[in-house]
């Protein structure tokens, strides 16, 4: 008894979370990329954590038992949504028993609900269209426009959460703003040149990225994850890619570039690994940094893909 | 510090997992004792195999929606077990110069390879399907459990009631014909029934940990013990010691609680097997 005592004190010390300021509200969410959109809003009126690091894939996180503890510790949950999480986190979120950030509730937040969201099938699904969303492409925070509607979303959520500091989190918003409108229009004069461009991508990751920089994502290595490509996709794409002089396949950082490494071998292109989300790589610690990081890395790559 | 509060709440989290974690040990430390006896070690991951693949084949008819919870993915899972549970039981038999692990093994590499061809075919959320029908110990819930619970009772009570057949076929698995009964009808309720179990499990557990619960225990066990009793207590003492320091390691650590159990199990049995000399010294 002795023992079981010791073990279960060690286990509730392992366990035990740091005190937080105790004005600060409590957000979870499922990626970085929104983490960093919540402090950007909420400074240090917020105590924000994410689940799912940068450099994991989003469609498949392994669920540890301190994501339970913190979701049930959570005041707000911030979701993708779209479907890209329902491999793993909504089970936790049952699990967590908090009513607070069930879906429906006040302290569940679904990100999607006011973006742009990208290839929404219309009309019947059929085999030919690949791997399909029936919700949309949920790789949508990766055009600006909707980073800044994420945090406008955010704003208005965390001034119903804490309605004493919505001031604050109006003017940090009103910051983020500003900063995020100067830094769009150096990306987009980064990547004016190359207004056009086509490219094959890895996975659906970048269909905002691509509108909002004026890209042209033409076809994809995988038609769907984790199902190798067939013998005829591959040949069909490399092809393609020879006939329209396409240099560059971006892979994001968390699937084997075997396939991608032979499609470019056998189509003179070239493989750029580019992170979809904050703290995929070095570099990329926040939204703003993300799409610096990216911008130039893409920027640099056509460069030198483009001079014959 | 830590109050009174925040060691419930850690309890309350643990407990669901650790209650799976513990019928999974009651029914799997017994069925691997057969399994382990009749040298059939990977018919379980065989027989899960077959069952994912009847659910993928579900989840891509019309009438399941899509969702993998549906009744429709669960009848089809299920007749796949059965099937399954038949080929085993007709391929053992007269024809010794083929390994029953063979087809066993060539089974679970057509069964896998299949599931992949039926998920290139559906129309969305391909990434999803394998999760879905993959469960994590962490994430599973009381009503699960409950169900679960019920459900290896039956087995369990099912299999005592039948313990003579059972037994008999599973020690005498080389010469089955001695035990005077019909061993493909027999067999054939042993796969069944063993089917039904693997495949609830891999639903709340995954792999890895149901064949680790399957096998380990059972290997463990005959390490130390010469009679089914025996092999039983020792199996379940271990299964449930290993369940609560894996749940353990993994909150402490904070690792996946699955693959925390797995490792545990590993280790757990090297100790026990480097312990052996000492403790059950061979009789002079």
């Amino acid at each position: 008894m002795k023992n079981l005592s010791i073990v279960t004190a060690a286990l509730a010390a392992a366990l035990a979370v740091p005190a937080q300021a105790r004005a600060a509200v409590k957000v979870i969410t499922s990626t970085q990329d929104l983490a960093s959109l919540v402090t950007e809003i909420g400074g240090d009126k917020v105590a924000v954590e994410a689940l799912a690091r940068g450099y994991q894939d989003p469609h498949q996180v392994e669920a540890k038992p301190s994501f339970v503890i913190k979701l049930h510790g959570a005041d707000l949950l911030v979701v993708v949504g779209r479907e890209l999480e329902s491999a793993w986190l909504p089970a936790l979120v049952t699990q967590s028993r908090n009513a607070k950030i069930q879906p429906g509730n006040p302290g569940y937040l679904d990100a999607s609900r006011t973006v742009r969201i990208l290839d929404i099938p219309t009309g019947q699904i059929t085999r030919a269209m690949g791997d399909v969303h029936p919700q949309g492409n949920p790789h949508y925070w990766l055009d600006p426009a909707n980073g800044r509607r994420i945090a406008k979303a955010v704003q208005g959520k965390l001034s119903e959460l804490s309605p004493g500091d919505a001031a604050y989190f109006a003017q940090r918003y009103a910051d983020f703003d500003g900063r995020l409108t100067a830094a769009e229009s150096r990306w987009k004069g980064i990547l004016a040149p190359y207004k056009g461009t086509k490219v094959v991508t890895y996975h659906r990751s970048w269909s905002n990225f691509a509108e909002a920089f004026a890209l042209d994502v033409v076809g994809y290595v995988e038609p769907k994850p984790g199902i190798p490509p067939s013998p005829a996709h591959q040949l069909a794409l490399t092809e393609e890619m020879k006939r329209q002089g396409i240099r560059i396949i971006l892979v994001e950082p968390y699937f084997d570039l075997k396939t991608p490494n032979a499609i470019a071998r056998n189509s003179g292109a070239r493989v750029l690994v580019l992170p979809p989300s904050v703290g995929g790589v070095k570099g990329t610690e926040d939204y703003i940094r993300l799409f610096d990081y990216s911008v130039n890395l893409l920027a640099s790559a056509l460069k030198t893909a483009t001079v014959p | 510090m830590v109050t009174e509060r925040s060691l419930g709440q850690v309890l309350q989290f643990l407990a669901a997992p650790f209650a799976a974690s513990l019928i999974l040990t009651g029914i799997h430390s017994y069925l691997g004792l057969h399994v382990v006896e009749r040298g059939v070690i990977f018919v379980d991951l065989s027989l899960a195999q077959i069952a994912a693949l009847g659910g993928t084949i579900a989840l891509l008819l019309p009438m399941s929606d899509g969702d993998p919870h549906s009744a429709l993915v669960y009848w089809v899972s299920l007749l796949f077990t059965f099937i399954g549970a038949g080929l085993f039981a007709m391929v053992r038999g007269r024809q010794a110069r083929i390994p029953q692990e063979a087809i066993i093994g060539i089974t679970y590499a057509v069964a896998s390879a299949a599931a992949i061809l039926a998920m290139s075919q559906s129309t969305s959320q391909a990434e999803h399907l394998k999760d879905m029908l993959v469960g994590n110990i962490i994430a599973v819930s009381w009503p699960e459990v409950l169900r679960t619970a019920a459900l290896y009772g039956a087995v369990g009570v099912f299999h005592y009631v039948f313990r003579k057949p059972f037994l008999a076929i599973s020690v005498q698995h080389d010469h089955p014909e001695k035990t005077g009964l019909n061993v493909r009808f027999w067999d054939f309720l042993f796969y069944a029934s063993f089917g039904l179990v693997v495949t609830s499990s891999v639903a709340i557990a995954g792999l890895l940990l149901v064949f680790c619960y399957l096998i380990v225990p059972a290997v463990a066990a005959m390490l130390y013990g010469e009679s089914i009793g025996a092999r039983l207590a020792i199996g379940w003492t271990m299964g449930t010691i290993v369940s609560a320091l894996g749940v353990y390691l993994s909150l402490a650590l904070d690792l996946p609680t699955g693959a925390t159990i797995v490792c545990t199990f590993g280790l757990v049995l090297v100790v026990m097997g480097l312990l052996r000399p000492v403790l059950r010294p061979k009789r002079a």
